[in-house]
């Protein structure tokens, strides 16, 4: 039984050291985000649930990225919630806010209920498609950035980088993956785990069912302009390099659901 | 008598509930278990994450399995109750099932957000929160 250092002069030989003890993994590059209970609490310090309420759907919105703290159990959903209300006047200016905590707490729910169920579909997919029809894994090009499609391409990089990404580029990415390439979501959801910092079964694999549509009424999809309403300057939305993302809400449903309108 | 506690991935924090329950005299460790991170899958930035907070917790970091050396522990130092956080997690359940062949094993709530019947109807999201709303929005006890 071999205990484990706890103390490094500096984050540099920490970073090593968990290297040394993971030679499984190839990669050996930490994130800019860090650990700890103090990081944790600054974080929760820099909240702003009012602003949240008014951006959170901008990718420069003040969202928390309070993710990876609440996924390994160092805030509760409970103190969050407490922290927000104790910065407003009436819980409802920040109801939104607390809206998207409970998410979290309903698809924990749902987990608690059935654990073994995590990677199984819930209901049948809404999109014309039978899961037979989708691909089983991921391709290449979208593991390593190189879809080809440039926003896309750059949010996948951020993941690769950072092990985080905002609530709608997710949205974005898992769309593409499950309607534009037609792959199954447990494939993207299988590769978010693996990067995510704050990947965690039920947020990720519920979330991905409800773009794919095996959990909500109907797919997720996004188009070009959606992205342009939402992106800041650094994200490259140009006609030409996102083509297949450039078209009406009417013309990508037929074309990526061509059957729907067919089936019983 | 010192009580063992099993602090897991899901809840590293020093004032969750599990410690209120092994009382004052505990051994507190964590399981750097090499065979539950790689099924687990995690990458190396989430890796770096855990074990940064691990570094700021009264908790002694174990390079074992979890069952043996969790057995071993408890023997050694004449533990009879292990105390752990609940988990939905199946393959942290699977070791908990494990444990409790062998030892006395205590599972412990997490402060929850909301307290509601566990039949509730989770069918979709705003049937949940139709009934979880009212007390969401306040602040609790806590
Ligand atoms: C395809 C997909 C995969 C996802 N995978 C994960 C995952 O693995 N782990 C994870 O924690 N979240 C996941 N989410 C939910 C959400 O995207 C993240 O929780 C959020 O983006 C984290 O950033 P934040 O902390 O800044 O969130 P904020 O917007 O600041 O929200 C505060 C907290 O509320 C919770 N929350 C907010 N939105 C959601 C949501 N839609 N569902 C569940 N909880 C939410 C999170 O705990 C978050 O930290 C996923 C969403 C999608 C669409």
């Amino acid at each position: 039984m071999i205990e484990l250092e706890k103390i490094f002069t500096n984050r540099k030989l920490l970073v090593k050291h968990v290297s040394e003890i993971s030679p499984w993994l190839q990669d050996s590059n930490a994130s800019s985000i860090t650990g700890g209970i103090s990081q944790a609490e600054r974080q929760l310090q820099d909240i702003d649930p009012i602003e949240y309420c008014r951006t959170r759907n901008f990718l420069n919105g003040k969202v928390t990225k309070l993710s990876p703290y609440i996924r390994h159990g160092m805030l509760t959903l409970d103190r969050v919630r407490n922290e927000a209300l104790s910065l407003c006047k009436d819980p409802q200016q920040i109801e939104k806010f607390i809206q998207e905590l409970a998410w979290r707490d309903y698809w924990q729910r749902i987990y608690q209920r059935h654990p073994t169920h995590i990677w199984d579909d819930i209901e049948s997919y809404k999109t014309g498609f039978q899961a037979d029809e989708y691909e089983d894994e991921l391709s290449a090009d979208i593991a390593t950035a190189n879809t080809g499609v440039a926003c896309i391409d750059q949010f996948i990089e951020t993941l690769l980088r950072t092990g985080y990404m905002h609530n709608h580029t997710r949205m974005y990415v898992a769309a593409y993956i499950v309607h534009w390439r037609r792959i199954k979501w447990q494939a993207g959801a299988k590769w978010f785990l693996h990067h995510l910092i704050d990947g965690d079964p039920a947020s990720n694999n519920f979330s991905w069912q409800w773009v794919a549509s095996t959990f909500s009424n109907k797919p997720y999809i996004f188009n070009l302009d959606n992205v342009r309403k939402y992106a800041h300057a650094e994200i490259n939305t140009n006609s030409s390099e996102n083509a297949v993302l450039d078209a009406s809400y009417e013309i990508l449903t037929l074309n990526l659901f061509p059957n729907k309108g067919t089936e019983q | 008598m010192t009580a063992l506690v099993w602090l897991h991935e899901d809840a590293l924090r020093h004032d969750h509930p599990v410690y209120t329950a092994a009382g004052e005299d505990v051994i507190s460790c964590f399981f750097w278990d090499e065979d539950y991170l790689q099924k687990m899958d995690y990458g190396f930035k989430r890796l770096v994450f855990i074990y940064e907070t691990l570094c700021e917790l009264p908790v002694t970091i174990i390079h074992d399995s979890t069952v043996e050396g969790l057995i071993r522990l408890a023997e050694n130092q004449s533990c009879e109750t292990i105390y752990i956080p609940a988990t939905p997690n199946p393959l942290l359940q699977e070791i908990i099932v494990e444990l409790e062949h062998r030892l006395l094993v205590v599972i412990v709530e997490d402060t929850p957000f909301v307290s509601l019947t566990k039949d509730l109807d989770m069918k979709r999201f705003f049937r949940y929160w139709n009934k979880a709303k009212k007390l969401a929005m306040q602040p609790s006890d806590s």
